[in-house]
């Protein structure tokens, strides 16, 4: 018999795409295998999607309470105190700067916000503090939302007040037309809110001049400046614009504003806090993930080593595994989502909100592909050393 | 005519320095096109060590080797498994199939990793697992096959897609005396019937007949591979 070694050699240097094919459903059958390394290398994948998501979204959620009045108060532009870093009750500016602000040109609404913090005084005795929000009824910027009952129009009536849903119980069973006292003044409750909850005490929204009248703030003085542009007017050029004619203040665009608050509190204990537990449970998965791993090619190394001898290249071998992990990755990720999504709508309430936004979920899959892969190196070093000729020992 | 494995001067030393251990001195090795060689030889003597540079999973020292006139030794590692793949069929000591196939997935993974298409695949292998007597039983994982009828899934996929040479060792340890007997005459009928060369490590003397010519190897050296016909 002769043997055209060129022909054969041609031939097996080709179908490289039949080859990556056939490995590929190898690479998940040999998973697919062995059920206990399957279901723990996918329980070490699942326990970081859990704990890392999980945590990430409780993160969310604490940063969302205290960028929802931003995000809510239907502002284009803020004109804040200098340095100010949260919406809260702090240093007050003069009203003037109301006037200042509507003279700029591409200003459609400014409107001031008053914010104060006081207690309301409880029927039985004791007292709960509170955050009194004073908004302008007509501008409509930085009023109550998520209303679950009244009608913000009732807060024209004097001393009237919307409480937060979530507080009724710890102000003494509130209701609607429960008669209240904060400094001194009867207020009556006519409508609540749900979930308005700040790291702070909740808040309380009422008109401006009501507030004033109960915390006895002069008439010139507020917190801040809501500005809503005019249809096409360029936020940029009006925020410098102001800035100029406002020097004692410090102009800020809504989503700056936003991302100040969330920087300044992820550089404090926040981001430390979550940071820590967040790579904890990601160094926990690819600890388990790498060692199944592991241990799964050094079960199977007799097979690899055969899969090497029947002609198979490190870089198919690798391609396995490559495989293997990005099964593993997608597996855990769709269990883990699930898993979170069941606990967070187990956890929601007016006081914690998981948040596990889409490109969390979207980003998921792929950081757990990228994090099973790095885990596989452990198992990749192995099999790429492995001597095929080990087959005949 | 081109000789099916030409080595000459082949050395293979393991480790180095103080622990370097010479395992082949100077083997000269020929077999020609369609040869069935048993190679035989006492323990530790480098039977294994042999076949596994025939094989291309193992490289020399020193020496050159060429299979079918093309050149072995001197080539890069990253180039071995294409000539396994194009060139050689093997069967172990153990039946070394995988685990999580079944026996014919198993003979069709060698044929689909050299590109041949599914279809095809599909049908060879079930053509090599009946002529090896496994119609029925080609469903099966290697787990549940006796161990004779392993070493015939083995046989099946060592000759999938018709490889010119077949490299096996000891295909007769892991099975009795009466089972190690019908597989290697299996082994052997199939390569006669397609004219593929075969080398046997054995230690077993029952199937010493069915060898066109037995060559002996003591401490690394070829001492006696001239003789044929030598029968137990
Ligand atoms: N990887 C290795 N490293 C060091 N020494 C080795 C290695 N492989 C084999 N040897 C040595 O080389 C010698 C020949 O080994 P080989 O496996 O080729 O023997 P063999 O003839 O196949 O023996 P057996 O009949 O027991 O299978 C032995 O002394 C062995 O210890
Ligand atoms: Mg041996």
């Amino acid at each position: 018999m002769t043997v055209d070694v060129a022909a054969r050699l041609r031939a097996a240097r080709g179908g490289r795409l039949r080859r990556a094919q056939a490995t590929t459903v190898v690479a998940l059958r040999m998973m697919l295998h062995d059920k206990a390394k399957l279901i723990g290398t996918t329980l070490g994948v699942v326990f970081a999607v859990v704990l890392a998501a999980q945590q990430l979204g409780v993160l969310f959620g604490l940063l969302q309470k205290n960028t929802m009045f931003v995000d809510n108060a239907g502002a284009d532009l803020w004109i804040v105190p200098p340095g100010t870093t949260q919406t809260a009750p702090g240093q007050r500016m003069s009203t003037a700067l109301l006037d200042q602000a509507r003279a700029t040109p591409g200003v459609a609404v400014a409107a001031p916000l008053l914010m104060i913090g006081t207690s309301v005084t409880k029927p039985g005795g004791g007292s709960e503090a509170t955050t009194l929000v004073g908004f302008d009824l007509d501008a409509g910027l930085g009023g109550p939302w998520n209303i679950v009952a009244g009608d913000v129009a009732a807060l024209r009536a004097p001393d009237a007040l919307f409480f937060e849903d979530a507080q009724r119980e710890k102000f003494g069973g509130l209701n609607l037309g429960s008669v209240r006292e904060v400094g001194g003044h009867k207020v009556r409750v006519v409508g609540f809110t749900w979930g308005l909850q700040p790291f702070g005490p909740p808040f309380a929204f009422a008109d401006i001049d009501t507030v004033r009248d109960l915390g006895a703030v002069p008439a010139d003085q507020l917190s801040f400046v809501l500005i809503k542009l005019a249809p096409g007017a360029d936020r940029a050029a009006v925020a410098a614009d102001l800035a100029a004619r406002c020097p004692t203040a410090q102009v800020i665009a809504t989503p700056t504003f936003h991302a100040t608050i969330v920087s300044t509190l992820l550089r404090q204990q926040l981001g430390i806090t979550f940071g820590t537990s967040t790579a904890f449970g990601l160094i926990i998965g690819f600890i388990i993930v790498a060692l199944s791993m592991f241990s799964a090619v050094l079960d199977n190394l007799r097979e690899y080593g055969t899969l090497k001898a029947i002609g198979l290249t490190s870089w198919d071998l690798t391609r396995m595994l490559i495989v293997q992990s990005i099964v593993y990755a997608l597996l855990g990720s769709l269990i883990g989502l699930g898993l979170v999504a069941l606990m967070s709508a187990g956890i929601r309430g007016p006081n914690l909100v998981v948040i596990v936004p889409r490109t969390l979920v979207l980003a998921t899959p792929l950081i757990m592909s990228a994090l099973c892969m790095l885990a596989s190196v452990l198992a990749l070093r192995r099999v790429r050393r492995l001597e095929p000729g080990m087959v005949f020992r | 005519m081109t000789l099916a494995i030409d080595a000459r001067g082949l050395g293979k030393v393991f480790g180095a320095g103080a622990l370097a251990f010479r395992a082949l001195d100077a083997v000269d090795f020929q077999v020609t096109p369609g040869e069935l060689v048993m190679l035989v030889g006492p323990s530790g003597s480098g039977k294994t060590t042999l076949l596994s540079i025939l094989g291309c999973v193992l490289t020399a020292t020193e020496g050159e080797l060429r299979l079918f006139g093309e050149r072995v030794s001197g080539r890069p590692e990253r180039e071995l498994p294409l000539l396994r793949r194009a060139l050689i069929g093997f069967v172990f000591q153990g039946h070394n199939l995988i685990g999580a196939l079944s026996a014919r997935d198993n003979v069709r993974l060698v044929l689909e990793s050299r590109g041949t298409t599914a279809h095809a695949a599909r049908a060879e292998a079930d053509a090599l697992l009946a002529a090896v007597g496994l119609a029925d039983k080609r469903d099966r994982l290697p787990a549940e096959l006796s161990g004779g009828q392993r070493q015939r899934v083995a046989i099946a996929r060592a000759l999938a897609g018709a490889p010119p040479l077949v490299l096996a060792d000891e295909p007769t340890a892991a099975l009795d005396a009466h089972a190690g007997l019908e597989v290697t005459e299996l082994l052997t009928r199939m390569c006669r019937e397609r004219g593929t060369t075969v080398v046997v490590v054995t230690h077993d003397n029952r199937i010493f007949h069915l060898a066109d010519r037995i060559v002996h190897i003591e401490d690394g050296r070829i001492v006696d591979g001239r003789l044929s016909g030598v029968a137990a």
